[in-house]
C-alpha cells in the first residue's frame, strides 16, 4: 500500500496514467472521432502535468504540457485528432514513463525529437504566459468597494476581506449602507453593503488586488492612491537572497531516488473497511485482556482461555482479510498487451484485433506478475507465427484481420487463462521434422496429435524457420512452461490447421475468496464452489433404495449420474434419512452428489492443500470454518469426470 | 476549534500532498476522489472549507459545485477549486457555478495554506 | 533405490534434537526443524489420502497434513492420551516450505546426541523397512530412533522435492 512518500504516491499514480493514457491513445487510433477517448486522454495528460509540477517533476511536467495543449485544442474543435497525432503522443508517453522514473538528465535530446514532431503534427503552438508586471509602491490608498450580492453565499466572506485590509495597514473603514433594500425585499444571504476604505503604508496596488482576487471581476472597486505624503528616506534592505530553499538537486531527501519505489497494491476501500473491523475487534479483545490483567482472578482462566481464542480467531481472518489485499484483477494484466499487440502488428504489417474477456477476475498480485512474462511469449508466437498477413488470410478465405482472444475466467481453485488466435494452426509437418532432426522422436515413430504438439514444450525447440525479431528472444517455450508449472499450473495447447491455435494455462490461486455451498457428509464438512451448484434437491430414502445400483436421477428429462458422496469418503456413517443431491455442472455435463446435509451458503477463503496430498485430486483445496475447522473443497471438474466415467461405464454395462 | 476542510480530487498523489499540507497547517482533513464522493461526504458532514479539482470522473467539480450550491447547507461555505487551465473560461464558469476561490496548479504548499486561511479566516 | 540422508552432525559431533515417543519406542528429530508442540487438534480426515498422512489441521490458518508415523514403522494406529502431542516440523523443499504435523504419544525433551553412540541401521534384525531409519543413537535411557522423513514421505512428493528434502540438515 502506499505510505507517506508523496514522491513513491505519485511514482504509482503517473504509471497508472500513463497506462489510462495509452489504452484511451490505442483506442482513439480506431475511433478519431471518439469525443470520450480524446476528452479521457486529455484528462489523463492533464493531471500528469498538473501532479507532475506538483512534485518537482519539471521535466515532465514542462513535456506533457505540450502534449496536453495539443490535445486540447482536439477536445476544443480547432484541430482534428489524426493518426499521426495519435502515434506521435504514444511515443511521447513512452519518454513521459522515462521522466516519471528518471530525472530526465540526457533525454532532452529525445523529448525535443518527439516535441519537435508533436509540433509538425499541429498547427500552431500554445502561447507563453505573460509574466505580471510589478508596479510602483505608493503611500496609501483610497478605495471602495461592493461584493456582488451572490459572494456571500458563494463563501466570500466581507468581515474577512476587511480583516485583510487591515493587516497591509492603517486602515479607515466606513460602511455604506444606501444600497441596502427595504427589509421586505431583502435577501438575508445577500450583501448589500459597500464600504469606503481609507488604508496607510507601503502597500502595492498588488496587494489590495491579492485581497480582492476571488471576487475582482463581478465586484464593485475602486481605488486610488493617497496623495503622497512628504517624503520619507526609504532604506533598502540587502535581501537574503541565500535564505531560499537550496535547490532540489542538493537535497536527496526531497529529490527523487534513482531506485524505484516500492511494490504497491491498490486496494477497493471496502476491502480495507473488513481489515478495520477486524482490526475494531482486535482492540476490543484487547481492552477486554487488559481488563482481565488488571482485575480480581475470580474466574479469569475460563475468561483468559475465551479471550485468547478470540483472538486467535481474530488473528487468522485478519491474515485472509490481508490476503485477499493482494488479489488484483487480471485487468491490468491484459492492459499491457495491448500495446504489444498493436507493436506487434505495426512490424508485422498484420491487422491484428485484441479481444479480452474476464478482466475482473482477480489473481493474487505475484502470480499475475509472474504470469506477464509467459503470456508476452505466448502472444507473439499467436501474432507472429500463428496469425498469417492479410493477403493470405484472404487467400484462405479468412477476413483479412486476425484475432487474438485473451480471456481469464476462475474455475474452482484455479484461475484459468486462454489465449487464443484464429490464425494458420501449428504445423504438425514442421514440429514432426524438428523433433526428429533434434532426436526427441524417431523418424516415422507413432504419436497422438496430442503428443506431437507436446513436443514445441522441449528447451530449445521453436517451430519458426527462421527465428524472426519478435519471437526469438531467448525464451522458449519449455520457458514458458516450466514458469507455468512454478506457479503449479499447467498449460494445454489446441490447434486445428487452418483455423488457429488455443494454449490455455490453468493457475491455481494461492488464494482466492469464492462463495461456496457448505456440505456435510457423514461427519466431515465439505465445500461445493456455488458457481457449479445448478441445483439442490432432496433424495428420498424410497428413491436412494431404489436407484441402489444404478445412481442415476432423471432430472427434467435427462438422466443425471449421481455420486454418493458418502460412499466415495468411506465415511462408515449411515445415511442420513433427508440426503440432498446436489447437481454440479460443468459446460453442459451435470453430475449430482449425495451429501447428508446442506449447511448453507459460505464466504470461501481457499487455501491450498499440502505437498503431500497432491495426488489426492478429489479436493480443489481447502478452507477455515468459523470455529477454526477445516473444511475441504470439492474440485468440480474432477467430480463431474469421475460421474461421466460411471456413467460411461453404466451405459457400456447396458 | 480546528477547521476541517473536505479535499476532492481524483489523484491521490495530489490528495496526499495537499492532506499532508493542511494537516501540518492544524487543519482537519477529509479526501474524496470526485464529485459524487465529494458531495457525498459534504451532505454526510459539515466543512468549514471544500478544495476541488475540476477535471474528474464521475462527476466533475464544476457539478459538484452546482450540486453543492443548491443545498442550502452550503450556503457560504467556502470552495476552492484547482485548475490549470490558462483561459479564464474556465475559471468563470466555475464561480458562476458558487466557487469562492481558486488556487492554479502547480502550486507549492505554502500557496494552498494561504489560500485556506484567507477564505477561512484562521 | 533413492538414496537416504544423511544426518547434519555438528563439527562437535553432536545434534540438537527433540526426542518423542510412538508406543513403546524413542525417536528424535532435528531441533531445527520443529516449529511447535502442539494438545491434540480437531482434524479433518481427507478422504482418499494415503492412511500414513490421511487428515489435516488448521495450524495458523494453513492447512497442515497430520503423519502418522507409526503406520510407517508397523504400529497399529492407538488412541489418542493425554499424554498425546503433535510435533510440527518445516521440512524445506525444492517448491516450498513443506510444514507437517507429526502425531507422538508423548514429547520429551530437546536433547543432545553423540555421533560417537551412533550407527546406521543394522543390515538385519530391525523390524522396520532399514530405508526408513537414518541412524540408531545410544543413550543412557537406551536406543533413540533417527527416522529418515525424506523417504517415508518421498512416495508423496514428486521426486525433485524428495531429492531436495534428503539434503537438508
Amino acid at each position: 500500500m502506499i505510505g507517506q512518500d508523496p514522491i513513491a504516491a505519485f511514482r504509482v499514480e503517473a504509471g497508472e496514467l500513463l497506462e489510462q493514457i495509452e489504452q484511451g491513445l490505442l483506442d482513439l487510433g480506431h475511433r478519431l472521432d471518439d469525443r470520450d477517448l480524446v476528452d479521457a486522454v486529455f484528462r489523463g495528460l492533464h493531471t500528469l502535468k498538473g501532479s507532475g509540477a506538483m512534485f518537482g517533476f519539471d521535466a515532465l511536467a514542462n513535456f506533457t504540457h505540450h502534449c496536453e495543449t495539443a490535445f486540447d485544442r482536439v477536445r476544443k474543435g480547432l484541430a482534428p485528432a489524426t493518426q499521426e497525432l495519435v502515434a506521435v503522443i504514444l511515443s511521447a508517453q513512452d519518454h513521459m514513463r522515462a521522466l516519471v522514473d528518471g530525472d530526465g538528465k540526457g533525454l532532452e535530446a529525445t523529448g525535443d525529437a518527439i516535441l519537435a514532431r508533436l509540433q509538425a503534427a499541429i498547427d500552431g503552438a500554445a502561447g507563453t504566459p505573460v509574466a505580471a508586471v510589478a508596479e510602483a509602491p505608493a503611500q496609501g490608498w483610497r478605495l471602495f468597494f461592493r461584493l456582488p450580492p451572490e459572494a456571500m453565499a458563494n463563501g466570500s466572506n466581507p468581515l474577512m476581506l476587511l480583516d485583510e485590509l487591515r493587516e497591509l495597514g492603517e486602515c479607515k473603514i466606513v460602511a455604506r449602507t444606501d444600497a441596502i433594500p427595504p427589509l421586505t425585499d431583502l435577501v438575508p444571504v445577500e450583501c448589500h453593503i459597500g464600504w469606503d476604505v481609507e488604508l496607510r503604508g507601503d502597500i502595492s496596488r498588488d496587494d489590495i488586488d491579492d485581497v480582492f482576487i476571488f471576487v475582482m471581476d463581478d465586484m464593485e472597486l475602486k481605488i486610488e492612491a493617497l496623495a503622497p505624503e512628504p517624503a520619507v528616506e526609504t532604506v533598502s534592505l540587502p535581501v537574503a537572497a541565500n535564505d531560499a530553499p537550496p535547490p532540489a538537486e542538493a537535497n536527496p531527501a526531497s529529490g527523487r531516488p534513482a531506485a524505484k519505489a516500492g511494490e504497491s497494491v491498490r486496494v477497493p476501500a471496502e476491502r480495507l473497511d473488513e481489515l478495520m473491523d477486524r482490526v475494531g475487534e482486535l482492540v476490543i479483545v484487547q481492552s477486554r485482556l487488559s481488563q482481565l490483567a488488571h482485575g480480581s482472578a475470580v474466574g479469569s482462566e475460563m475468561a483468559l482461555r475465551s479471550i485468547s481464542e478470540e483472538i486467535e480467531r481474530l488473528a487468522s481472518e485478519l491474515r485472509d482479510t490481508m490476503m485477499v489485499l493482494r488479489m488484483v484483477p487480471v485487468a491490468t494484466l491484459f492492459g499491457r498487451f495491448r500495446r504489444l499487440v498493436h507493436d506487434l502488428a505495426r512490424d508485422t504489417g498484420k491487422t491484428i484485433d485484441l479481444v479480452t474477456e474476464g478482466e475482473a477476475t482477480e489473481v493474487d498480485k505475484t502470480v499475475m506478475e509472474r504470469l506477464a512474462d509467459p503470456m508476452v511469449h505466448l502472444i507473439r508466437n499467436s501474432c507472429d507465427h500463428g496469425l498469417e498477413t492479410p493477403e493470405e488470410r484472404i487467400a484462405a478465405g479468412k477476413p483479412a484481420s486476425g484475432q487474438v482472444r485473451l480471456s481469464a475466467h476462475q474455475q474452482g481453485g484455479e484461475v484459468v487463462i486462454t489465449i487464443r488466435d484464429d490464425g494458420r494452426g501449428i504445423d504438425r509437418e514442421r514440429v514432426r521434422a524438428k523433433a526428429e532432426a533434434q532426436g526427441l522422436i524417431q523418424p516415422g515413430q507413432v504419436l497422438a496429435d496430442q503428443e506431437l504438439l507436446q513436443m514445441i514444450f522441449h528447451p530449445g525447440f521453436s517451430t519458426a524457420a527462421a527465428v524472426t525479431n519478435l519471437s526469438g528472444r531467448g525464451v522458449g517455450m519449455d520457458v514458458v512452461k516450466r514458469t507455468i508449472e512454478s506457479l503449479r499450473g499447467a498449460i494445454d495447447i489446441k490447434s486445428a490447421p487452418g483455423e488457429g491455435s488455443t494454449v490455455t494455462l490453468r493457475i491455481p490461486l494461492t488464494l482466492a475468496i469464492i462463495d461456496g455451498l457448505l456440505v456435510r457428509v457423514g461427519e466431515g464438512r465439505y465445500v461445493i464452489p456455488l458457481a457449479a451448484v445448478e441445483e439442490c434437491i432432496e433424495l428420498s430414502l424410497e428413491d436412494d433404495l431404489r436407484s441402489r445400483g444404478r445412481s442415476f436421477i432423471t432430472l427434467r428429462e435427462r438422466l443425471v449420474p449421481f455420486l454418493r458422496l458418502r460412499e466415495m469418503f468411506e465415511t462408515g456413517t449411515r445415511p442420513d434419512p433427508h440426503q440432498k443431491i446436489v447437481v454440479i455442472a460443468t459446460g453442459a455435463e451435470r453430475v449430482g452428489l449425495v451429501v447428508d446435509q446442506i449447511i448453507g451458503s459460505h464466504q470461501t477463503v481457499i487455501k491450498s492443500m499440502s505437498a503431500l496430498h497432491r495426488d489426492v485430486t478429489t479436493f480443489a483445496g481447502a478452507t477455515i470454518l468459523g470455529d477454526g475447522g477445516v473444511a475441504l473443497i470439492l474440485d468440480v471438474v474432477q467430480l463431474v469426470t469421475l460421474g461421466q466415467h460411471q456413467e460411461e461405464r453404466l451405459r457400456a454395462a447396458g | 476549534m480546528t477547521a476541517s476542510i473536505l479535499t476532492v480530487d481524483d489523484s491521490p498523489s495530489l490528495r496526499m500532498a495537499i492532506r499532508i499540507a493542511l494537516t501540518g497547517a492544524g487543519y482537519a482533513v477529509t479526501e474524496a476522489g470526485d464529485g459524487v464522493e465529494g458531495l457525498a461526504a459534504a451532505n454526510a458532514a459539515k466543512f468549514d472549507l471544500i478544495i476541488t479539482d475540476l477535471n474528474m470522473p464521475n462527476m466533475d467539480g464544476l457539478t459538484m459545485i452546482r450540486e453543492l450550491r443548491k443545498d442550502p447547507a452550503q450556503c457560504g461555505t467556502p470552495i476552492i477549486f484547482l485548475t490549470t487551465e490558462s483561459d479564464d473560461a474556465m475559471k468563470q464558469q466555475a464561480k458562476a457555478a458558487g466557487a469562492t476561490g481558486w488556487l492554479v496548479k502547480p502550486f507549492v504548499p505554502e500557496q494552498l495554506i494561504k489560500v485556506s486561511r484567507k477564505v477561512l479566516g484562521r | 533405490m533413492q538414496e537416504q540422508t544423511t544426518t547434519q552432525w555438528g563439527a562437535d559431533g553432536a545434534l540438537e534434537v527433540l526426542t518423542f515417543d510412538l508406543q513403546e519406542e524413542t525417536f528424535a528429530l532435528e531441533a531445527i526443524m520443529v516449529r511447535e508442540i502442539l494438545d491434540l487438534l480437531p482434524e479433518t480426515i481427507v478422504p482418499g489420502a494415503p492412511s500414513l498422512v490421511g487428515s489435516v489441521v488448521n495450524f495458523r490458518g494453513k492447512i497442515i497434513p497430520i503423519a502418522d508415523l507409526r503406520l510407517a514403522f508397523g504400529m497399529p494406529a492407538a488412541e489418542a492420551t493425554v499424554d498425546s502431542r503433535i510435533v510440527v516440523i518445516e521440512l524445506e523443499t525444492e517448491s516450498e516450505a513443506l510444514q507437517l504435523g507429526i502425531r507422538t504419544d508423548k514429547v520429551h525433551e530437546v536433547a543432545t546426541l553423540m555421533r560417537d553412540n551412533s550407527e546406521p541401521a543394522p543390515a538385519v534384525g530391525l523390524r522396520w523397512r532399514r530405508d526408513y531409519v537414518r541412524e540408531l543413537v545410544r543413550t543412557q535411557d537406551g536406543v533413540i530412533v533417527l527416522p529418515d522423513l525424506a523417504t517415508i514421505f518421498r512416495t508423496f512428493l514428486g521426486a525433485g522435492d524428495a531429492a531436495a528434502l534428503s539434503t537438508v540438515h
